[in-house]
């Protein structure tokens, strides 16, 4: 029992306190590294819940890409993107509307009615064998159209940028 | 919030997860309203990203329900295509300025 929940405990924690770093950075290099911190934990908090294959995704993609994209980005911008301190109103609304949404998450879990259910079926270990097969069968459709999402993503990309080229110019 | 603090340790293990990825999004959401940088603003969004992530893992885990892990790897994609849109609008709308500030962005036009 122990042994189980103890890296859950600590990858909890990790997580919790570099979201806070994340929100709470004044200037976006510490931010990004917090967030590579946070999507370090996340990963191991999915191999604590034994989903190996999106560990594996998540070190990939979060830390090792979506991280590395925001630090290029920082380099980029005027002054490193730093920004000035948010007025008490904003942080007074923004705590309040945070707090609201928290209140209604752990209002909504703690009504749902599979939660007090009895004991849930068994853990099963759903390697990447199984996960493969839900992706290209049940989920295929989805998958698919990510890859449409991608190109479209760099199309936009591209042509945000060519057009700021187009205006200079 | 009792009926899951009980007993067993799944449940508890559960109650666990199910609390951080709720405060996480909470934490995202959070920073989404307070900060003006657009950076922190997509770093905001990536929190809560994972935090949608991390309940639907945890279902694969605890349900048995194997489709939730693909979700959680489609949502990643998404995630990532997410961020190379967002940025590139950060870096169209403030490259030429002095300072950032999603709240005053005036060159956005069709």
């Amino acid at each position: 029992m122990q042994d189980r929940m103890l890296p859950l405990i600590a990858g909890c924690l990790v997580a919790l306190v570099s979201a806070l770093g994340v929100v709470l950075a004044r200037k976006p290099v510490h931010g990004a590294v917090a967030l590579l911190v946070h999507s370090l934990s996340i990963a191991g908090l999915y191999l604590a819940l034994s989903a190996e294959l999106v560990a594996m995704g998540q070190v990939i993609i979060y830390s090792g890409a979506i991280v590395v994209l925001f630090l290029f980005v920082v380099l980029l911008l005027p002054h490193g993107g730093s920004e000035k301190a948010a007025s008490g109103g904003r942080m007074a609304a923004a705590l309040l509307g945070g707090a609201l949404l928290l209140a209604g998450l752990l209002l909504a879990i703690s009504a749902a009615p599979r939660l007090s259910a009895p004991p849930p079926p068994p853990p099963s270990r759903a390697g990447a064998a199984d996960v493969g097969r839900a992706l290209f069968g049940a989920e295929l459709v989805p998958f698919e159209l990510t890859a449409i999402l991608l190109l479209v993503a760099i199309v936009g990309a591209v042509t945000l940028w060519r057009r700021q080229e187009a205006e200079r110019a | 919030m009792t009926a899951f603090l009980v007993a067993g340790v799944d449940t508890s293990a559960e109650a666990l997860v199910l609390g951080t990825s709720a405060v996480l999004f909470a934490l995202g959401a959070v920073g989404c309203l307070l900060r003006r940088n657009p950076m922190a603003l997509l770093m905001s969004i990536e929190l809560m990203l994972n935090a949608g992530n991390l309940v639907l893992v945890l279902a694969a885990h605890t349900r048995g329900f194997v489709d939730a892990q693909a979700a959680a790897l489609i949502v990643l994609v998404l995630g990532a295509a997410e961020a190379v849109i967002g940025l590139a609008l950060a870096l169209a709308l403030f490259r030429n300025r002095e300072e950032v500030d999603s709240d005053e962005p005036q060159e956005v036009q069709g």
